[in-house]
């Protein structure tokens, strides 16, 4: 009973670990200087299926993405789309922080 | 700040510049109307961020009203090169068209006279400053001319995506092939945008509107 007890707490504890994995990457993009730029890149994140929203920052040179649940895009991939978009992406990180807190974040630091 | 510049932009009359290519898998709707000399329509689609194509119209009237000219045809628009700097992005264009000219001159009026379209533009921009150089002629059996125009913006404060973008806009214009003969127009404007749609405006010495509108998607 005890080692039962053990099993499910320990995959109820990986279950959350996988529900607190990275779904938003965030990357630093240059030569994003005004709306039309964002909107490319929107326009152009938003149409693949893992996306679920997308964040452009000009003043942080930001894009973020969330995706849904269950579902990746690999960084290979998202830096062929931003390029695809006419930009160049110059880093690329999985981060814990929603696509609200980065937009926050982005708006308090202005 | 940014209530007031929305006010400004309001109150005064527009002008501006664009880029043929606004993104990838995007439209761009153009409408320019510049000051008693040219009126300009263009519809564009870019299959890719590097090129795109579509309709191009415009009008020159001779400021002496001794001419008009009017084109419509297909244009095809290419980016040369492309500089994306950590805060700046500069940019080379050209492009290129086949149209039908008709109108009038000293010679009478005259119509489906085939037309060759090409020019070229470099811009470099940040958020607080815009610099663009363009150059777009026509030449046919029947007319050749060009218009030059130079621009130079700064942005009151650094917009961001989701902002209204508010530019002082300074452009000088020059035309050849006898439109406005000997003169160099110079019409501050205001240009804002906003999502998907630019406007911008002015107006010259003589009080002339200089007025475009912009949408992509």
């Amino acid at each position: 009973m005890k080692n039962t007890m053990k099993a499910l707490a320990f995959a109820a504890a990986l279950l959350a670990a996988g529900m607190a994995q990275a779904k938003t990457i965030k990357m630093e993009v240059h030569g994003l200087v005004c709306a039309f730029c964002a909107q490319g890149i929107e326009k152009k994140l938003k149409s693949m299926a893992p996306t679920q929203a997308v964040f452009v920052s000009l003043e942080h040179k930001v894009v973020a993405v969330s995706l849904k649940d269950g579902q990746d895009i690999d960084d290979a991939t998202l830096v062929s789309q931003l390029k695809d978009a006419g930009y160049d992406v110059r880093a690329i990180a999985r981060v814990d922080e929603s696509l609200e807190q980065i937009r926050a974040e982005a708006k308090a630091k202005r | 700040m940014r209530r007031s510049a929305l006010l400004l932009a309001l109150a005064l009359p527009g002008l501006a510049a664009a880029k043929p290519i606004a993104f990838a898998d995007g439209w761009t709707v153009m409408a320019e109307y510049g000051t008693n000399t040219m009126r300009e329509a263009q519809v564009f689609y870019a299959p890719a961020y590097w090129w795109s194509g579509g309709l191009a119209a415009t009008k020159l009237i001779a400021d002496d009203k001794s001419f008009e000219r009017e084109m419509a045809g297909v244009q095809a628009n290419y980016l040369v090169k492309r500089w994306n700097l950590p805060a700046a992005q500069g940019n080379v264009f050209a492009w290129a068209g086949l149209a039908s000219a008709r109108g009038y001159d000293t010679g009478g009026t005259f119509s489906g006279v085939a037309t060759a379209r090409y020019g070229a533009q470099a811009d470099y921009e940040t958020r607080r400053i815009y610099l663009s150089a363009k150059t777009d002629w026509s030449q046919s059996s029947r007319f050749t001319h060009g218009v030059s125009t130079v621009q130079l913006g700064v942005a009151p404060f650094e917009h961001d995506y989701e902002d209204l973008a508010v530019w002082f806009v300074v452009q000088a214009r020059r035309y050849t092939g006898g439109i406005l003969p000997n003169e160099t127009e110079v019409i501050p404007m205001l240009r804002l945008f906003k999502g998907n749609f630019w406007i911008e405006g002015g107006v010259d010495r003589e009080r002339r509107l200089q007025l475009m509108v912009m949408m992509n998607f």
